[in-house]
């Protein structure tokens, strides 16, 4: 059984012209898939809606055959997914470790260093590292939930391409090591080929790519 | 990462916001402790004034419609009485009744007695109509410290001792007269009563001033107070009692506890000797009112100041908490998206502002401390020309309802400013802020 499953999702904003139609598709554990379109062609909606960020107009997402509104979508942000923004989207006041510890309860050390991270950056004020530093403590916040499903929107997008490489790197290790199903929305052929799985949105419509 | 130690770190590490929050928390804070010892102060000055003064009940003649029928004399119409007294039978009623602490009548003018051992200050006219000279007016009371002269404060004693309900020829004269006859405490006066065609010696029990500098151009020895003294009620009864043996004509009833004055009121009115009887029961609370008022305004005064206090501290901490809470969009956004709760978010913040304010409101006290005396004199001249009795200071007993009361505003205030959080869409962290 796939881990995460979409269902003739519909999506629009106020009921008027719908930004996703009819869509459908299944993610596995171990995969790294990639969501390729223009922007404004509803990828983030999508993110969102498989992130429990936001509801479908029509159709479930369903989490191992479950319906994620059943248990409430803070519930399944909170233990089934974790998201990696373009913009890495840490908490200023907090170190890095401290924004890991946000959503583990283990000892975070371990996981940035794993990462690359140095004991004293883990401890140094997040706003003092750099980009590629920053989108690593992103990625270990969403390994320490332990959650099954992560979730990328553009994460290299305000990366060099050197630093795009170790963090595209990492995402493939979290799928093919650490057996997570990473889904990477993104606009960047380049990172698309990462993957294991195209979806490319076109017209608000979802299909395979490869 | 639990809301409490999210919020530990963010007063940690916001230094600026935190210090600023502390100062406007603990200016608050203190304006608040500073009301409630006020409040506290005149509840307490209120209450001292009750039990200090106590209550009174004054039982008079019931004049309306009793005074006959007039009589026409060489003067013109005289009327006279014709109603029941306060006899002795409903004194002793009236004394038994549980709460009474004691009585008095004080009745001006009761005797009016010439001089035949002494001589009194001489007035503009030396209008004599007895044998000793002119008569001067005597107050007759059961206990002339309860007289009110003496309760004001006119009137002081400065040697000897005041009548009492057990004394019979006592007297009290005032300073002046007992050094214009050069008489002292222990010396006998003797005094003509025209009315009784008798003379009856009385004992100087006391001597009282606060007489002095009155007597203006009086016509007659009566018209000038240093003349006029005090006896006692058995003697005067025993003096008229061939001519005149009705009673008082006043009573004044002393309750121990004002706040029961009313119960009282009512068993007094029951009593079987008051029943039918042309006589007048009231609640005097004048005394009491003269002194409470004041405090009385202060209490509403700071009470409103209180509550304008809390009022004002709200909109401060909202606006101040809606700004910071705007500016914090993002951290909201990344913590919805971890899947914390709004309530865990805004107990977050409520948490953050209780750390700061439990340090505040302790850091109050001293400011509380200059604020009390310099506000105190601020509300007192808002309520009265003089400056009632207040001891006014900061108790520890007064942090727990600061405490509570602070926690309610901090509470308030959060959840007033929270509006934000609460209308924030966690979709908003993959597109408006990212």
């Amino acid at each position: 059984m796939s881990i995460l499953k979409i269902c003739n999702v519909n999506y629009s904003y106020d009921g008027s012209k719908k930004t996703l139609k009819n869509i459908c598709a299944e993610f596995d554990k171990g995969k790294i898939y990639a969501i390729l379109g223009p922007s404004g062609c509803g990828k983030t909606t999508l993110l969102s809606l498989l992130g429990g960020l936001d509801e479908p107009s029509d159709g479930q997402v369903l989490f191992q055959g479950e319906d994620i509104s059943r248990k409430g979508l803070a519930w399944h942000r909170k233990n089934n997914v974790a998201f990696i923004f373009q913009s890495y989207n840490l908490i200023d006041y907090m170190t890095p470790a401290e924004n890991v510890a946000l959503t583990s309860k283990l000892t975070p050390l371990p996981i940035l260093e794993r990462l690359g991270l140095t004991k004293e950056e883990a401890r140094r004020n997040v706003l003092k590292l750099s980009g590629g530093q920053q989108q690593r403590v992103a990625i270990a916040r969403a390994l320490a939930s332990d959650a099954s499903v992560i979730l990328a929107d553009e994460p290299t997008g305000n990366l060099d391409e050197d630093t795009a490489d170790e963090i595209t790197k990492i995402l493939k290790e979290c799928a093919h090591q650490m057996n997570k199903c990473v889904i990477i929305v993104t606009h960047s052929n380049d990172l698309a080929k990462q993957a294991d799985v195209i979806f490319r949105l076109k017209k608000n419509e979802l299909f395979v790519a490869s | 990462m639990s809301f409490i130690i999210r919020s530990y770190l963010y007063c940690k590490r916001q230094r600026f916001k935190t210090f600023i929050l502390f100062l406007i928390l603990t200016l608050i804070a203190a304006f608040m402790l500073t009301g409630i010892a006020v409040r506290d102060a005149a509840n307490k000055g209120t209450a001292n004034v009750r039990t200090s003064i106590g209550g009174k009940l004054e039982l008079n003649l019931d004049t309306e419609g009793h005074m006959g029928s007039g009589e026409q004399t060489e003067w013109g119409t005289t009327y006279c009485y014709n109603g029941d007294f306060i006899t002795q039978d409903i004194v002793d009623a009236i004394s038994k009744v549980d709460g009474v602490v004691y009585y008095n009548t004080e009745e001006t003018g009761g005797y009016y007695g010439a001089g035949v051992n002494f001589k009194y200050l001489p007035a503009e006219y030396g209008l004599s109509y007895t044998p000793y000279g002119e008569s001067s007016s005597y107050t007759v009371t059961l206990s002339s410290e309860k007289c009110k002269d003496f309760q004001s404060g006119k009137y002081k004693l400065v040697s000897g001792r005041h009548i009492t309900p057990n004394d019979k020829y006592a007297c009290l004269i005032s300073k002046e007269l007992a050094d214009y006859n050069k008489l002292s405490v222990g010396d006998k006066v003797k005094m003509y009563s025209l009315d009784s065609d008798s003379q009856a010696s009385f004992e100087i029990v006391g001597i009282f001033d606060g007489t002095e500098g009155s007597q203006g151009n009086a016509l007659t020895v009566d018209q000038i107070p240093a003349n006029c003294g005090y006896l006692d009620c058995a003697s005067v009864y025993d003096i008229f009692k061939d001519i005149d043996d009705e009673g008082y004509s006043q009573l004044t009833i002393y309750v121990k506890d004002p706040v029961n004055i009313q119960n009282i009121y009512n068993k007094i009115s029951a009593l079987p000797e008051l029943k039918g009887k042309t006589l007048k029961l009231s609640i005097d609370t004048d005394e009491i009112d003269a002194v409470s008022t004041p405090l009385t305004s202060l209490q509403k005064l700071v009470n409103t100041t209180i509550i304008i206090i809390a009022i004002v501290s709200v909109i401060i901490l909202t606006i101040l908490l809606s700004i910071w809470i705007r500016g914090r969009k993002k951290e909201i956004g990344v913590l919805l998206s971890i899947g914390k709760s709004k309530y865990n978010i805004i107990m977050q913040i409520f948490t953050e502002t209780l750390f700061v304010a439990v340090i505040s409101f302790a850091a109050s006290v001293p400011l509380s401390f200059y604020l009390s005396n310099n506000l105190t004199i601020f509300f007192i001249a808002k309520v009265t020309a003089k400056t009632p009795d207040l001891n006014i200071h900061i108790d520890t007993a007064y942090m727990l309802p600061l405490y509570l009361i602070g926690i309610l505003l901090i509470a308030v205030s959060v959840i007033a400013s929270s509006w934000t959080i609460v209308r924030l869409h966690p979709k908003d962290i993959l597109t408006k802020i990212s």
